[in-house]
C-alpha cells in the first residue's frame, strides 16, 4: 500500500511540473512574439545604417590610397589587447542557449591566450557573469538586467565607454559575441568584430557613379558620428536578437519538458494501475484462502 | 516631372518608402532640397522638418530629431533617430503635432534648431 501512495504524490508532483513549464513555455512565446516585432522593425533600420558606413568607407579607402585615416577604422595587425564582450540571459531553463555563447567565448579567449593576447571580458546577462566567476576567471564589466530588457539608452551608454577606451588605446580590438536568433527552432552563435570596422569586408556595390560629397565636409565629423551610432546600434540590436534567441529556445527547452513530463505521468499511471491490481489479487488471496481453512 | 525613390528609416520602423518628386531636408550645414538625378551626397541631419512632395502633389512633413542621409542618383535614403510623420485625418494630427514637438525638445541640438523646427510645425498644424 505504501508504494500505491508513493507513485500517486509522484504522479501530482510531476503533473505540478507540467504545469509549470506549460505555463512558461505559454509565457516565453508570447514575450517571443513580441521581440521578433521590434527585431523585425530595428533589422531595417540596423541594415541601412550598415550600408551607409559601408559605402562612406569604401568610397574613402578608393579615394585614399593608403587606407582611411579615422581612428575607428586603424587596423592592427597584431593585437595586444582584444576586448570580448558577450550576452548571456539573466536566467536559465532555456536549454543550451546561455552555455553556446559561453563556450564560443572561452575557445575564443583561449585561443587569444594561446597567442598571447590580453584579454578583457565584458558580461552582459547574470549567466555568463556566474559561470565566469565560479571559474574564477576575472570579468572587466558585469551588467544585469540589460539582456532582459534592452534598453537602447543604457545599451550605448555602455557601449560608448568601451569604445572610448578602444579610442583611447586601451585596446586594440573589440568583438561580440552572442547567441541570435534565426527562427522559431534555431539560434545561432554569432561573433562580430565591433571595432575597428572590419574593412576587408568592404564591398562597392552601388550603382552611383559620381564623387560622394560630405557634409559637414571635414571627413571625421560625420565618420565619427556614424560610427558611434553604428557601434551603438549593432549593440543594442544584438542585445534585442539575443533576447528574441532566448525566448525561442526556452520555448523550445519548455515544450521539450512539457512532452517529457506528459510521458512521465502516463508512465506512472500504468505503474499505479498495476500496483493497485497487485494490491487486490493479494487481497483476494488472502479473503478466499482465509474461507478455505475456515473450511 | 521625374520620380525619384525615398526612404525615411527609424528604429521603430520605416516611416516612408516609395516615390517621390522632391524632398526638403535639414542638413546640418543648412536645409537643401533634393530631386532626381542628384549627385551623390552623404550629410548628418539636425532636428528639423522633412518635406516631401509625393506623386500626387501632396506635401507630407515628417518631423525628425537627427539622423543621416545618402543622396543619389536613384534614391534618396534618410536614416534617423526618431521622426513623427506629420499627416493624416483632422483627429489625429494634433496628436501627431504634439508628439513631434516633444520629440523636437528631446533633442540636444541647438535651441534655434528646435526652435525654428517647432515653429515649422505649428505652420503645419495650423494649414490644416
Amino acid at each position: 500500500m505504501a508504494n500505491l501512495k508513493e507513485i500517486k504524490r509522484k504522479i501530482g508532483s510531476v503533473k505540478n511540473t507540467q504545469k509549470t513549464t506549460n505555463a512558461m513555455k505559454l509565457v516565453s512565446s508570447a514575450k517571443l512574439k513580441r521581440t521578433e516585432e521590434l527585431a523585425k522593425r530595428s533589422r531595417v533600420y540596423a541594415a541601412k545604417l550598415t550600408e551607409l558606413l559601408n559605402e562612406i568607407a569604401a568610397k574613402m579607402q578608393q579615394s585614399n590610397a593608403d587606407g582611411i585615416d579615422n581612428a575607428y577604422f586603424k587596423d592592427v595587425p597584431n593585437p595586444k589587447k582584444v576586448d570580448i564582450i558577450f550576452i548571456t540571459a539573466d536566467k536559465g531553463l532555456c536549454g543550451g542557449f546561455n552555455s553556446q555563447t559561453i563556450k564560443r567565448a572561452k575557445i575564443l579567449i583561449d585561443e587569444y591566450k594561446a597567442e598571447g593576447v590580453k584579454v578583457r571580458l565584458r558580461a552582459v546577462g547574470r549567466k555568463g557573469i556566474d559561470f565566469f566567476k565560479f571559474n574564477g576567471i576575472e570579468l572587466n564589466d558585469e551588467i544585469i538586467g540589460l539582456s532582459a530588457a534592452p534598453d537602447f539608452k543604457a545599451a550605448s551608454e555602455f557601449i560608448s565607454e568601451v569604445a572610448e577606451s578602444y579610442v583611447n588605446g586601451d585596446t586594440d580590438k573589440i568583438i561580440l559575441i552572442h547567441n541570435g536568433y534565426v527562427n522559431m527552432i534555431t539560434q545561432e552563435v554569432r561573433e562580430e568584430q565591433l571595432l575597428p570596422v572590419d574593412t576587408s569586408k568592404l564591398e562597392l556595390n552601388s550603382v552611383s557613379t559620381s564623387e560622394l560629397e560630405v557634409e559637414p565636409d571635414d571627413d571625421d565629423t560625420l565618420l565619427d558620428a556614424l560610427v558611434k551610432r553604428y557601434v551603438e546600434y549593432t549593440m543594442y540590436y544584438s542585445l534585442i536578437d539575443s533576447l528574441a534567441a532566448e525566448h525561442s529556445a526556452r520555448m523550445q527547452a519548455m515544450d521539450a519538458a512539457t512532452t517529457n513530463a506528459k510521458e512521465m505521468v502516463k508512465e506512472l499511471t500504468v505503474k499505479y494501475n498495476k500496483a493497485r491490481q497487485e494490491s487486490i489479487t493479494t487481497e483476494l488471496i488472502e479473503i478466499i484462502s482465509g474461507m478455505e481453512s475456515m473450511k | 516631372m521625374e520620380l525619384m525613390k525615398l526612404e525615411i528609416i527609424t528604429p521603430n520602423g520605416v516611416i516612408f518608402d516609395g516615390d517621390v518628386k522632391q524632398v526638403t531636408l535639414p542638413g546640418s550645414e543648412g536645409e537643401f532640397g533634393v530631386l532626381a538625378k542628384h549627385a551623390t551626397l552623404v550629410s548628418l541631419l539636425e532636428t528639423g522638418v522633412i518635406v516631401y512632395e509625393r506623386a500626387d502633389d501632396r506635401e507630407v512633413a515628417v518631423a525628425i530629431n537627427s539622423g543621416y542621409v545618402k543622396v543619389d542618383e536613384e534614391k534618396t535614403t534618410c536614416i534617423v533617430d526618431g521622426a513623427v510623420a506629420l499627416s493624416g485625418e483632422d483627429s489625429d494630427i494634433s496628436k501627431a503635432i504634439e508628439a513631434a514637438k516633444t520629440l523636437l525638445k528631446s533633442t540636444e541640438s541647438s535651441s534655434s534648431a528646435i526652435a525654428s523646427a517647432v515653429a515649422k510645425v505649428e505652420q503645419i498644424g495650423k494649414s490644416f
